[in-house]
């Protein structure tokens, strides 16, 4: 088994899994993988549109972050012997179409969709931060981190989305609440399954 | 995800009420729990701090018999380890934890605590086998970081660990159909199912199953397969032994192993595809252009 590149209590790729809330720990960490490895899809969907546009370099960019960020998350994933959603084939080409549709409805399209994503996301991480702070903030300590990290980074990509007109998409709000409530499900379903 | 039965945990005088009600002399005091750290873990997980078998605390204690609370669970926990010396007369049954009872200095009435079926008996035998084979595999990853021992190519290590696993039938096995047609029945559904997901678990675990795609669950089930169908064989086999199971189980894991040769073939050969066509489909339109052009 190769070393765990991050900092982790025991040997190998383990954590010390005595004493942690499993289940709560389990959940999230197996819908934030969901998360990224969506995240991941959706920019992927955009990059085939809108790759050779002016764009393309900040998505590159953004789509780079979420790349890291899912790496993370495998490594997590392994470290806490958490399983994966069953969804994933299923996110993976969700997660396609989403991307590559609304990058087909323009540049702005691709960033309000960037936008309400982030904006779901980073909501998201919020609300597993205030759990984990409830739980025991020196215990979670280093995956609190981690998430307050990846929190920023969505953040960011949201703000850039918005400086890149999202705004001015055709029907932002209707397509905003759209991609949101998908969020929502995925988050749900993703959790669970 | 580590499942052990869960009766809800409470200090009971249990092992003082049993007492009244028996009629033999008391051998040794069941009273010397007292340094059982019951009180502060819930006793329904970490199945490594769980000795097993008879606790070592009850033997030479002395005549002494204090006030103890064992839980309930540890009381059955220890009634039904007992019993298992008489499943191969009596079967999983309850007079089998009759029996275990009265070893423990218990009357019989004790088997009353538990189901006629013999469902907690043996999903209390999984359950332990299940802890004795995580204990293996972790030593057995010990000594290979130490450096002690060779790491074993995945195939191998796949056929040890579900020997080792089947292995600990052997002194129950003419029972072992008995038990699995009760493992199947409703009620125990989802405790067998839990008990048989996370062993398999264990094994990819320590097989050193890194996966967090799709394949952790089809890696699961294949294991999952071999396991059943090779304990199933195992039920028929009269060779000396088992050496006829341990050649299933052989043929089994290698026909696991080609398959996921062949799924990366199949992706290779079909990426391979796809590019000669798409370089096809430019020589194609390029031709088409330069004939246009002239």
């Amino acid at each position: 088994l190769p070393a765990g590149g991050v900092s982790l209590r025991l040997c190998s790729t383990r954590v010390a899994l005595e004493g942690i809330n499993k289940p709560v720990i389990d959940r999230i960490i197996r819908v934030d993988h969901a998360g990224e490895y969506g995240a991941n899809r959706i920019y992927a969907g955009q990059m085939a549109v809108l790759g050779r546009s002016s764009v393309g370099p900040i998505i590159r960019q953004m789509w780079n972050q979420e790349k890291d960020h899912l790496k993370k998350f495998d490594e997590l994933m392994v470290a806490y012997r958490v399983r994966p959603t069953v969804l994933l084939p299923f996110w993976n080409v969700a997660g396609f179409v989403l991307g590559a549709g609304s990058a087909l409805l323009g540049k702005k399209g691709a960033m309000a969709c960037t936008v309400a994503v982030e904006e779901s996301i980073s909501d998201h991480y919020n609300s597993q931060i205030r759990t984990l702070m409830e739980e025991d903030p020196e215990k979670y300590k280093e995956l609190l981190q981690i998430i307050k990290r990846f929190r920023d980074d969505e953040r960011e990509h949201h703000d850039i989305g918005l400086e890149h007109d999202a705004e001015a998409a055709p029907a932002y709000s209707v397509l905003k609440t759209a991609i949101q409530l998908g969020c929502k499900a995925a988050i749900f379903l993703s959790e669970r399954i | 995800v580590r499942c052990q039965l869960s009766p809800p945990q409470r200090p009971l005088q249990a092992s003082a009420v049993l007492r009244r009600v028996s009629d033999e002399q008391k051998k040794e005091p069941l009273a010397s729990s007292s340094q059982q750290q019951f009180d502060s873990h819930p006793t329904d997980h970490q199945p490594e701090q769980e000795p097993q078998g008879p606790r070592p605390s009850y033997t030479g204690q002395g005549g002494q018999e204090s006030e103890d609370y064992e839980s309930e669970e540890q009381l059955q926990h220890r009634i039904l380890t007992a019993a298992l010396e008489f499943v191969p007369e009596h079967g999983w049954t309850a007079e089998a934890i009759a029996e275990g009872a009265k070893t423990l200095g218990l009357s019989v009435a004790a088997a009353g605590m538990f189901h006629s079926d013999g469902s907690e008996l043996i999903l209390h035998f999984v359950s332990q086998c299940n802890t004795k084979l995580s204990e293996l595999l972790e030593q057995e990853q010990k000594l290979v970081q130490l450096g002690e021992a060779e790491k074993k190519p995945t195939d191998q290590f796949l056929r040890d660990a579900v020997e080792a696993r089947l292995r600990m039938l052997i002194p129950y096995i003419e029972k072992w159909p008995q038990a699995l047609s009760i493992l199947l029945l409703p009620h125990n559904i989802p405790s067998s199912l839990n008990l048989l997901t996370s062993m398999i678990d264990d094994i990819w675990h320590y097989a050193g199953d890194q996966s967090t795609d799709f394949n952790w669950y089809t890696r699961r089930a294949v294991l999952t397969g071999i396991y059943n169908t090779t304990e199933l064989v195992m039920m028929q086999d009269s060779s000396p032994d088992f050496e006829d199971t341990w050649r299933f189980l052989e043929n089994r894991v290698a026909d696991a192993m080609n398959m996921g040769n062949t799924a990366n073939q199949v992706q290779s050969t079909g990426e391979a595809l796809v590019q000669g066509l798409m370089g096809a489909a430019v020589t194609v339109s390029n031709a088409e252009t330069s004939r246009a052009v002239r």
